[in-house]
């Protein structure tokens, strides 16, 4: 055996630790002497200890710069005992003789030291690269905010104020989006055409046209504008602009003449050519472009002369560190709700009967009622799988909010709500429910199939009452449905923009459904509100500031280190784009294969080499396990892993190799350690930054040298912390396992999905696995025994058939 | 899926149970199914409740269902379905279930029968025994139930012409032919004394003489002793009506639809020439039968008849021409479609169902849609060996 970090001066110095003697069947006399072979020992009873951290410290300070190697806990545990000195400056390599060997074997002695001695060689012959590090680069200050809704206009007002220059794009010449165009809004029942404060008065909230938070300087908005095209890098985007002109300067001061001169209708549904919407206050009117006549009547009579029609669309290029992207939703278009009789007299969705409350409310003072009956269909296309599978999530709450004021305003009408499910979930929503009902809104669970229309052109809605379990006809006046919501529209152009992913019903993919709602799946995008989903307001504000303080952070952390990127060796590489293509991040692009660069002799001169950016690369390793050419070197390199293998499993009898990530699965393991949770000695564990990085090499490399059995444990399901470690690590295994098959030497191989409640099972898992590898029989000994440490007691399942509960469990298998 | 073993049934019908619990769990019970069932106007409850009891396990419920005999198969829980579940075949198979494993056929007339003896036994109230009275009339009375319903059965019997006996005169057997096949004429043939002839005289155009049961009455009930000791040296009966056909296929005896039988022999035999009375028809085959091979039979001898036959229609296997066990309740979405399709056609629509010829005719004058349907022996005969011509249109 040969150690090439110690000979000579250069010896290694380990840091031996008995754990307060709780370490009982490693005989550290025998350990001593074996590390002390090749590296200088130092013993302490708990290096942790107050009198030992001073000791470290003194090392520190007069050491000569040694390779320091603590062998005692795990690295989880030590990190945090030692927090302090690390802090300091202290590297330690950290060999896991404690939760990894000790705590969880049993009193064979021998096999123990034998097992925490090899522990310990591999940490000094192979450590963990104490690897060199990459400095994320300065990024821009500045944040494209796309989306001038309530989302968009508060995250860039609130972005301003932490220091960063926002270019808010709206599509329309007017901020506010779909929220401050509504009427009233719930749960507040008052309009949703505000915005919190922070400056002048903290804790008001104003409307867009009064709130100064959207005039900061550093806030530019830019109406009417798209983004047409987005390059660079996160930290670094070129985005490009298009604006149309307004023709309506500022000046204008509100006196309404040009619409009354106007003679073109405007595409918006009852306004001019040149017309007004909802009032942000710094432009007060804009014209439609599309079917104005250009007569120029209205800059003839304009007093102010505000109107000027020499203004042309035009381009600009912003460079920005973030991109936010706040695009909203919208109601769905007829397709998906026409087969309810939309089209039809008596039939509207739940926007036109807002638009005719205002009228009824006029009705209700004059002591007239429109219509005497009334009914909404809830799920109107909605949860549908073949219109919309999704939720909108407010068609309920905007039924209810109709419902009680129709109740309010005419106590008479019948109204009856339809619905699949009522979906209350929010602060004080449940009240709007009980309102209704102490209203006298009837609530008839089921849905119709179809709106039909009497001889005289009224509807008829035959369904199913379902919990009476029977049929009922209704004839109303009027059929309100309550449609979902669809993403705004070009959300599909604007994705492909910017590089980032759908969802399955059309909506911005946030990153993470637990942790990380305003991410995308492109770094340095972002994304709020109903860009990612129908929303509340309370939610839409919600997530406004925290992706502010999101993007804030993403842009502040040049300097911050991450892992070293991995590299291609362009000397190996032939420029397949296999890299490129598994590589979660993007973080691989291929290039021209420069004069100057060696190449492999295979490839011709227009050959392609794989560059990895290091500022995006994540270091998961997936690429150099997945290289056909071995061309990649990640951090923690392909000869370290050969040579921790062989080191731990020599000499071992039927070892079991485990490898394992050090995220979710390296909790379980850890955790399920500190509980003492046994398995046998022979299970040889190795561990990785994401499963990812094992490649069929590795597992062959084990077999090779006697493994009975593999397994991989990564991250829960889905949740890889790489994104496609897993996946990659079961193709990989899936190769492995072929090759061994063909050699005529199967071995058991299993992938398992770990988080830190494994804690409670894995220990069972592995010896399970480790029984099953080295060819014991479920015995019925060990059976009562596993049944003991689940607590259902010996013999509460006898008779058992032997090997029953040896399968696997959840883990996906391949062996045999 | 929480479906719970019982025991009490076969291991396969446990095993169906938990497939079909896998794919209708999904299932919102938002009650569309049953708000689109076109039978489900009156006392149907409903594909929803019956997807219901499949995911709580309840075998017996299910299976013991009349509702689950009250489906024509028409499809339309199937095109509403928001979670796209097969409904209209989850009851299929749910029928073909029952039937595999002892249960039977059941009619909703039956049904009702049985409830009318129930309740005159626990009740002998005044309107029971009318209700009671009302069934029997209609010929709709279970032998195996009479015990409890004999005050009830006396009146019907002395209020019924020849004291419950049909008359079977009014049929006319052929006069020539040159095979003699036996004929079950079921219930509704024989009360259009008309077509009842019809079916005699075009069968004899094609050769064959139908040898009928006097008194054959309906084939769901009163009269299933009666089937066996009538056939049981016959190989098997032929019947112009699929309701039968079902019903005698269920008590062992072996039915064919004539109409099948009829155009199967024209195709084999030389010389015999089909003739249709219009230059096209639309096709309708019902719910209950044998679709595809109806389907093929109408298109053998359109081809034959040198006709065409109007089958782009959209439900063609989807149809439900209104009825609910026999009873028109109405046009429904289906049949709606079928008529609108046959006025755009300018064809008349043949059907190989008696029932539904009905159904449809009261459809049409619902809808005023001016549509001949025709019944096949109305619309198709074989000219040569035909004794006269005839046109009916």
């Amino acid at each position: 055996m040969t150690f090439p970090n110690g000979s000579g001066p250069d010896r290694p110095l380990v840091l031996l630790c008995e754990c307060a003697g709780t370490l009982k069947n490693i005989d550290f006399d025998r350990l001593e002497q074996h590390v002390g072979l090749h590296a200088d020992v130092l013993r302490g009873d708990h290096w942790c200890s107050r009198v030992g951290q001073a000791q470290i410290l003194e090392l520190m300070e007069t050491g000569d710069g040694r390779q320091l190697t603590f062998a005692g806990c795990s690295p989880d545990f030590a990190a945090r005992r030692f927090q302090n000195l690390m802090a300091r400056g202290l590297q330690l390599e950290i060999a896991d003789i404690r939760e990894g060997c000790s705590w969880v074997h049993g009193g064979d002695s021998g096999a123990v030291t034998d097992k925490a001695g090899r522990i310990i060689d591999s940490s000094i012959a192979y450590p963990d690269a104490l690897a060199d590090t990459v400095s994320y680069a300065e990024r821009r200050n500045t944040v494209v905010v796309i989306g001038g809704g309530v989302a968009g206009t508060q995250a860039a007002a609130e972005l301003a104020q932490m220091g960063h220059d926002v270019e808010l794009v709206e599509r329309r010449a007017f901020l506010g989006g779909r929220a401050a165009r509504i009427g009233t809004v719930f749960p507040t029942n008052d309009c949703g055409q505000c915005l919190p404060t922070t400056d002048a008065q903290a804790g008001t909230r104003k409307c867009f046209h009064r709130n100064v938070a959207i005039d900061h300087p550093d806030l530019s908005i830019r109406r009417r504008s798209t983004v047409e095209a987005v390059t660079g890098h996160p930290g670094d985007f070129q985005v490009s602009i298009r604006t149309l002109p307004n023709m309506v300067t500022d000046a204008c001061i509100n006196c309404g003449t040009c619409e009354t001169v106007c003679e073109a209708d405007s595409s918006e549904p009852g306004k001019k050519a040149i017309f007004s919407e909802f009032y942000d206050g710094r432009v007060i009117r804009t014209i439609d472009l599309e079917t104005c006549t250009f007569c120029g009547r209205c800059a003839e009579e304009c007093p102010v002369e505000a109107i000027d029609f020499s203004q042309s669309p035009r381009r600009t290029t912003v460079h920005a560190g973030a991109i936010l992207t706040a695009t909203g939703c919208e109601p769905a278009p007829e397709k998906y709700f026409d087969y309810l009789g939309y089209g039809h007299d008596g039939v509207v969705t739940q926007v036109e009967l807002a638009e005719m409350l205002d009228d009824w409310a006029a009705q209700a003072s004059l002591g007239r009622m429109p219509v005497e009956e009334l009914v909404m269909v809830q799920c109107a296309g909605s949860r549908d799988q073949r219109h919309l599978p999704h939720c909108s999530r407010l068609c309920c709450m905007i039924a209810l909010k109709h419902a009680i004021r129709l109740k309010a305003l005419f106590p008479e009408m019948k109204v009856t709500i339809c619905y699949l499910e009522m979906r209350t979930a929010g602060v004080g929503y449940e009240n709007w429910f009980l309102d209704a009902r102490k209203a006298g809104v009837e609530f008839l669970r089921g849905t119709p199939p179809e709106v039909q229309f009497d001889g005289h052109g009224r509807p008829v809605i035959e369904v199913e009452d379902v919990t009476a379990a029977r049929k009922r006809v209704l004839r109303p006046d009027l059929v309100v449905l309550s449609t979902g919501m669809v993403p705004a529209t070009d959300t599909e152009k604007l994705t492909q923009t910017l590089a980032i992913d759908r969802d399955k019903d059309g909506f911005v993919e946030i990153l993470d459904r637990k942790n990380r709602a305003t991410e995308t799946s492109a770094e340095g995008v972002f994304v709020c509100g109903s860009a990612a989903g129908p929303k509340a307001l309370i939610e839409v504000n919600t997530e406004a500031s925290a992706v502010a303080s999101e993007i804030h952070n993403f842009l502040t952390s040049a300097g911050r280190r991450g892992t070293a990127a991995s590299q291609v060796d362009a000397a190996q590489c032939v420029g397949c784009d296999t890299c490129s293509t598994m590589c979660p991040f993007g973080a691989i692009m291929l290039i021209d294969r420069p004069e100057s660069a060696p190449r492999p002799d295979e490839v011709k001169d227009d050959g392609k080499l794989a560059v990895i950016d290091a500022q995006t690369c994540r270091a998961c390793g997936i690429c150099a396990a997945n290289c056909p050419e071995v061309a990649i070197t990640h951090n923690l390199s392909d000869d370290a892993l050969f040579g921790r293998i062989a080191m731990m499993t020599e000499g071992v009898e039927k070892p079991v190799v485990g490898f394992y990530c050090k995220e979710c699965a390296g909790a379980a393991i850890g955790l399920s350690g500190q509980r003492r949770d046994r398995y046998p000695e022979n299970v040889r564990l190795i561990e990785l930054p994401c499963l990812g990085r094992v490649s069929a090499l590795h597992i062959v490399e084990a077999a090779r040298l006697g493994a009975a059995g593999v397994f991989l444990a990564g991250c829960a399901e889905g949740r890889c912390q790489y994104r496609t470690g897993d996946t990659s690590a079961l193709e990989q295994m899936t190769i492995a396992d072929e090759v061994l098959a063909e050699s005529g030497t199967p071995l058991p191989l299993e992938l398992w999905h770990l988080c830190a409640v494994d804690r409670l099972s894995v220990g069972r898992r592995i010896r399970m696995f480790d029984a099953r590898a080295v060819g014991d029989e479920l015995t019925p000994a060990l059976f009562d025994h596993e049944m003991d440490l689940i607590g259902a007691g010996a013999g509460a399942l006898a008779g058992a058939p032997a090997g029953a509960a040896c399968g696997g469990g959840e883990g996906r298998g391949c062996g045999r | 899926m929480a479906v719970a073993a019982d025991t009490a049934y076969p291991k396969a019908v446990v095993d169906e149970f938990k497939r079909l619990a896998e794919e209708c769990n999904i299932c919102y019970q938002c009650g569309t199914c049953t708000s689109s069932c076109p039978s489900g106007r009156e006392l149907y409850r409903g594909p929803r409740r019956l997807v219901r009891l499949i995911l709580s396990g309840e075998i017996e419920a299910v299976l013991k269902s009349d509702d689950l005999w009250r489906c024509t198969e028409c499809g339309t829980c199937t095109e509403v379905c928001r979670m796209d579940i097969d409904v209209a075949s989850l009851l299929s198979r749910l029928r073909k279930l029952e039937h595999e494993y002892g249960g039977t056929i059941r009619c909703p007339e039956r049904t009702a029968a049985d409830v009318a003896a129930a309740r005159l036994r626990k009740q002998p109230r005044i309107d029971n025994l009318r209700f009671g009275v009302a069934m029997m009339v209609e010929g709709h009375f279970p032998k195996d139930k009479v015990g409890a319903a004999e005050s009830g059965m006396k009146i019907v019997k002395q209020m019924l012409p020849l004291g419950g006996k049909r008359a079977a005169g009014e049929a006319v057997p052929a006069a020539r032919g040159t095979t003699t096949l036996p004929f079950y004429a079921g219930c509704a043939l024989p009360q259009d004394h008309e077509l009842h002839a019809l079916v005699h005289e075009v069968a004899a155009g094609f050769g064959v003489r139908l040898d009928e049961a006097a008194d054959a009455g309906c084939c769901g009930h009163p009269s299933r002793g009666t089937v066996d000791s009538l056939f049981s040296s016959a190989e098997r009966v032929y019947t112009a009506c699929p309701a039968c056909d079902a019903s005698l296929d269920e008590t062992g005896v072996e039915a064919v639809p004539l109409w099948n039988a009829l155009t199967e022999r024209a195709a084999r035999a030389s010389g015999m020439v089909l003739r249709a009375s219009t230059g096209s028809f639309v096709p309708y085959v019902g719910c209950l039968a044998d679709r595809d091979a109806a389907l093929a039979a109408l298109g053998v001898a359109a081809q034959q008849a040198g006709v065409t036959m109007e089958v782009d229609y959209p439900t063609l296997h989807n149809g439900c021409c209104g009825a609910l066990g026999g009873m028109y309740r109405g046009a429904t979405k289906a049949s709606t479609r079928l008529l609108e399709f046959a006025v755009e056609k300018h064809a008349p629509v043949v059907t190989t169902c008696v029932l539904c010829r009905d159904n449809l005719r009261s459809a049409a004058r619902e809808l005023k849609l001016d549509v001949p349907i025709r019944f096949w022996p109305e619309y198709f005969r074989a000219v040569e060996y035909a004794p006269e011509e005839r046109t009916d249109d």
